[in-house]
């Protein structure tokens, strides 16, 4: 989510909030010999900061029952983004800037974790969505990126396959293009298509080649790290080398094995995109459910004693 | 040439049971959304099966108590129902706590005070704060209060010590020029004699050396400790009072008759003297009975005073003779050297009390000791200076200041909190507590059980 203008009477509200907080605190510190969070203010802090916590933590539920008309999704966003921040500093006043005993400063240092992350997530979530449309126009549906490899792979073979079956002079497997190009080249239908070419046993050979051994594995395999064409400069290179040692007329195929590759690259690059867009949430919510849970024990064990 | 696609090519590319199948991402957040808290709560049971309440404990507890750690309900009494507050009577089952004051108007709880589960410091270290609510702004129906009624912090709003505001004046009875004492004097056998401050001041408990301007019955002797003024925990806190036979005797001797080389008074009340000298004279014209009707003669007299030469008729009136003499010597000039003496109600004059201040700030408490690596002059700047007995020397608290600060330790500086030099607690009515517990139960043995309190 962007923290645009849109957030501003959050921003607003959670500031004052904020300062609200701190000026009650800073007297009420200075007056008491031990701040703590067993006192009457202790206790609004503590009380308000956990609240402020389930809160956050039911923006799970919201999003499993999307259809329940409990205000906007965004809304909620918002609210978990700055109620969830504001808790952070109010269970900090409550516990008066100590973590205390075995329980409470496990918690604490749980929470920093799950305070943390969420800094983080948001970041993320404000400036990668930006990157991930200027760097990856050929994008598309994560789930989706093992299928369209597949028909990356299906639909380059397809291309190199045509491409040598005329270079070897079978006709019969000519694609409509290439028998365009053939006759563009003035040849009769009387001729073959591969004379239309210009047949040529080499430039199949290593069309094929390059195909198997560099292009196919590439396309294969998912994220391919290491590999040539992975690098997008090295591709390049190869490409352009391929385009002098095999005739002109091959190189539109050239050209959409290359377009290939780059589609296949970008996948690969949204792939970490989304890892680093996501990943975060792994941190984040697991430990989130185990604050909670452990700030539950706390309450009812703090109000005992 | 161009890759072409055709809708119906690009339509193809969408696997559209593509959300039937699980994400790898939604599934370990799944299973580490159910771990992670699972695991919290099997550490927070171990925790419990292991050390009883500890793991909800909200601090360490101070160094005294930390023994107690596992013993929460020493404390923590139970109430009734479900929850365990602590209450003062659970302090006061191990300790005793005098009232501040007789007539004090609320007696605060322990715990506002002594802030337990605050890590290994000592509960007596309390805050400022838990003094300045009353002190900062007193209101007593006591008209006499001896005590300034705003005091603050100490290098904040801390008044002046009494002892030294302006024109506050030591009222001891005797007579001492302070600054003539720390000058180069003529001693003994025409020597010259360079006083240092210890040889006349010394902590009242602690120090066993000899005293180097003792008198000689004395000069081995010791400073012992005045009860009366010190406590034991405090051995050499404060400076005893000096004594003439430790302090003066040395130089200032009380001879009283040639008769007598190395004889001196004894330095005690008026009577005893006048006891001694009958006494002393009687058995010197016993031995000597030669002596009875001889006139003598006044060497180096003032011609103002030219004493007339009496002849005694027999020993008794010799002996009057004597004894009024020296008498007339001792009250006149020996004894005046430092007393006081006023007319009296007989032949005998009265000796104006001392009145040796021992304790300057009698609401605070300060060590000499802890002080020790000091010289005396860096903060009795005045000594050296000081001509009038009536003059205090005592520092300010500015001298105090330098070093003590409220911001303590944590900022480089000596303590400075009140409790560095003041005790709520008036400790003497201090009364014996009887121990209730036992071993097992302090070390919450089980089936130990509690005693009731």
């Amino acid at each position: 989510m962007r923290i645009d203008r849109t957030h501003r009477s959050w921003f607003i509200g959670s500031v004052v909030a904020l300062g609200v907080a701190t000026a009650i605190y800073v007297p009420y510190a200075m007056r008491t010999p031990g701040p703590s969070g067993s006192s009457a203010i202790g206790l609004i802090y503590g009380s308000v900061g956990f609240g402020f916590m389930i809160f956050a933590g039911l923006l799970g539920l919201r999003k499993k029952f999307p259809v329940w008309r409990i205000g906007r999704a965004q809304t909620w966003m918002r609210a978990h983004l700055w109620l969830g921040f504001l808790s952070y500093p109010l269970i900090l006043l409550h516990g008066a800037f100590h973590f205390g005993g075995p329980l409470t400063r496990v918690m604490m240092w749980i929470f920093t974790v799950v305070f943390g992350s969420g800094i983080l997530g948001a970041a993320i979530q404000h400036f990668m969505p930006r990157m991930h449309t200027t760097q990856l126009p050929m994008e598309t549906i994560y789930e989706q990126i093992d299928h369209v490899r597949d028909q990356l792979a299906t639909e380059a073979g397809r291309l190199v396959d045509s491409a040598c079956d005329a270079l070897d002079g079978e006709l019969s497997r000519a694609s409509v293009g290439q028998l365009a190009a053939a006759a563009s080249a003035g040849t009769d239908w009387d001729v073959t298509v591969a004379d239309g070419l210009g047949f040529n046993e080499p430039a199949s050979r290593q069309l094929r080649d390059f195909f198997l051994h560099q292009t196919l594995p590439y396309l294969e395999q998912a994220g391919a790290r290491g590999m040539a064409l992975a690098d997008s400069m090295r591709a390049h290179r190869m490409f352009q080398q391929l385009r002098i040692l095999l005739p002109a007329s091959l190189h539109s195929t050239i050209a959409d094995i290359e377009t290939i590759c780059e589609e296949k690259r970008q996948l690969d690059q949204q792939r970490k995109y989304h890892l680093v867009l996501h990943g975060w949430l792994l941190v984040h919510i697991p430990l989130s459910y185990a604050v909670l849970l452990l700030g539950a024990v706390h309450a009812v064990m703090a109000l005992r004693y | 040439m161009q890759r072409i696609r055709t809708t119906k090519e690009r339509a193809r590319r969408i696997d559209l049971m593509y959300f039937a199948r699980p994400h790898w991402l939604r599934q370990w957040r799944f299973w580490l959304s159910c771990a992670i808290p699972l695991l919290a709560l099997g550490w927070l049971f171990t925790m419990h099966a292991q050390g009883g309440q500890r793991a909800f404990s909200s601090g360490p507890l101070s160094r005294s108590h930390a023994v107690f750690t596992r013993q929460c309900e020493l404390c923590h009494l139970r109430q009734a129902g479900y929850f365990q507050s602590v209450a003062d009577k659970a302090c006061l089952s191990c300790h005793d706590a005098p009232p501040h004051q007789a007539s004090q108007a609320f007696t605060p709880a322990c715990s506002s005070c002594h802030v337990e589960h605050k890590g290994a410091l000592l509960l007596t270290t309390t805050a400022d704060v838990v003094c300045t609510p009353c002190h900062a702004d007193l209101h007593s129906s006591n008209a006499n209060l001896q005590i300034a009624r705003a005091i603050g912090r100490f290098d904040g709003d801390h008044p002046e010590f009494s002892a030294s505001r302006e024109g506050v004046r030591d009222i001891g009875g005797i007579k001492l020029n302070h600054s003539l004492h720390m000058q180069s004097l003529l001693g003994l056998n025409h020597t010259r004699v360079q006083l240092a401050c210890d040889d006349c001041h010394r902590g009242a408990g602690g120090d066993r050396e000899s005293w180097p301007y003792a008198g000689v019955q004395s000069r081995a002797g010791s400073a012992a400790p005045d009860a009366a003024t010190v406590r034991l925990s405090h051995g050499t806190a404060y400076m005893a009072p000096p004594r003439f036979v430790e302090n003066c005797a040395g130089c200032h001797l009380l001879d009283f008759d040639k008769r007598f080389a190395q004889e001196q008074v004894p330095h005690d009340k008026p009577e005893i003297v006048h006891a001694f000298l009958e006494k002393r004279f009687s058995e010197y014209i016993a031995a000597h009975p030669g002596e009875i009707h001889e006139a003598i003669r006044f060497d180096r007299q003032i011609p103002e005073r030219l004493a007339v030469v009496r002849v005694a008729r027999d020993a008794r009136e010799w002996v009057g003779f004597r004894v009024e003499e020296t008498e007339d010597l001792l009250w006149r000039k020996t004894c005046k050297e430092c007393h006081t003496l006023l007319g009296g109600t007989g032949a005998l004059p009265e000796i104006a009390k001392s009145n040796i201040t021992t304790r300057w700030m009698p609401h605070a408490e300060f060590s000499h000791d802890s002080h020790r690596m000091m010289t005396c002059e860096s903060c009795h700047t005045k000594a050296t200076s000081s001509h009038e007995t009536a003059d205090i020397l005592l520092p300010g608290i500015k001298t105090c200041r330098g070093c003590h600060r409220a911001q303590g330790p944590a900022k480089e500086f000596a303590e400075g909190r009140c409790f560095e030099c003041h005790e709520y607690h008036n400790w003497k009515n201090e009364q014996r507590v009887k121990g209730k517990y036992d071993l097992r139960q302090l070390r919450g043995e089980s089936g130990a059980g509690m005693p009731s309190r």
